[in-house]
């Protein structure tokens, strides 16, 4: 997930930062995590799996939305006759 | 895949050992994150302490660590050095005179009372907030450190002062335990809580009020789930 993160981003991303943020996602409900098997290349150790709940999607679909929306017709988005 | 040399270094060790910061469970994920992942053990080590840093400020983001360490470790351990210093002082007249009754009953109550009122304090601050517990040792351990520093007797003497360390370290041990208390072992405390105003005289007896919260905590937790003692996992 954290090198997904940074090969879009182009920036590095903390672990503090993703596991913190990955906290508050499940606290909203967003997300939900569960432990996995140990596996030999994390040195017998489990691994902490997401997934994203319907509402997670939902909320990601609007925030998607909103800023395309509110992108329009500005330096960065597309001109307002693009979008339309 | 993962190459051995790296997950076997040094600075693995180092990883190890600043994860030791983190919660059991997430200290394996990140570990197995780190591991998997392997960057190198100096990007990994400010990965963790990283981590350890923000869990410990979201931590402070509660009331909790704020009344433990500055509502009660620090106040209490003043309180608590000056009964010390008095059960020190009738410990040393008794050895003078052991005969003497008087004595040896003012000896024992102000150990018991002592020994109790330390017990109640470091449980409190220790079930209050368990995971900012170094926070709580700290504000007690500064106005320790400046008594002693200006501490007036040679040698030993100065011990007198950190007499309270000792149920007050063993009561912060049961807290962080998780160990529960009975009701009526709840009550006791809480009748010799109250003893604290009384027992400071005229000076300090609002001091010894406000000191009567971990009374009232331990009497509050005890009837929320009243069990004998046991512990919880």
């Amino acid at each position: 997930m954290r090198e997904v993160i940074e090969t879009a981003a182009g920036r590095t991303c903390s672990l503090g930062a993703l596991y913190t943020t990955l906290d508050r996602l499940e606290a909203k409900g967003l997300v939900e995590t569960q432990m996995s098997a140990p596996t030999q290349e994390r040195g017998g150790r489990a691994k902490r799996m997401v997934r994203v709940t319907g509402n997670g999607t939902l909320a990601a679909r609007e925030f998607y939305e909103s800023v395309v929306r509110i992108s329009v017709g500005t330096a960065w988005g597309r001109a307002p006759r693009d979008a339309a | 895949m993962k190459r051995e040399g790296v997950v076997s270094g040094a600075g693995w060790r180092c990883i190890k050992t600043a994860a030791g910061l983190l919660a059991p469970l997430e200290r394996e994920v990140v570990l197995g994150d780190l591991a998997e992942a392997d960057r190198g053990a100096l990007r990994g080590l400010i990965d963790v302490l990283g981590l350890a840093a923000r869990r410990q400020i979201a931590f402070w983001t509660s009331w909790r660590p704020w009344a433990a360490s500055l509502g009660l470790a620090l106040p209490a351990s003043l309180y608590l050095m000056f009964w010390s210093v008095a059960a020190g002082d009738a410990a040393g007249s008794l050895v003078g005179e052991p005969s003497n009754l008087r004595l040896l009953w003012l000896c024992l109550s102000r150990l018991l009372l002592l020994s109790c009122w330390s017990w109640t304090t470091g449980y409190t601050v220790s079930a209050v907030s368990r995971r900012t517990l170094w926070a709580s040792l700290l504000a007690c351990c500064v106005p320790c450190l400046d008594c002693l520093s200006k501490w007036p007797g040679h040698g030993l003497s100065g011990l007198e002062l950190l007499i309270f360390l000792v149920p007050g370290l063993g009561g912060a041990w049961c807290g962080r335990q998780q160990l529960r208390l009975g009701l009526s072992c709840a009550i006791f405390l809480m009748a010799i809580a109250m003893l604290a105003p009384i027992m400071a005289g005229t000076g300090g007896w609002m001091y010894g009020c406000w000191l009567l919260w971990p009374g009232g905590y331990l009497l509050t937790k005890a009837i929320r789930r009243p069990a004998l003692i046991s512990k919880s996992h």
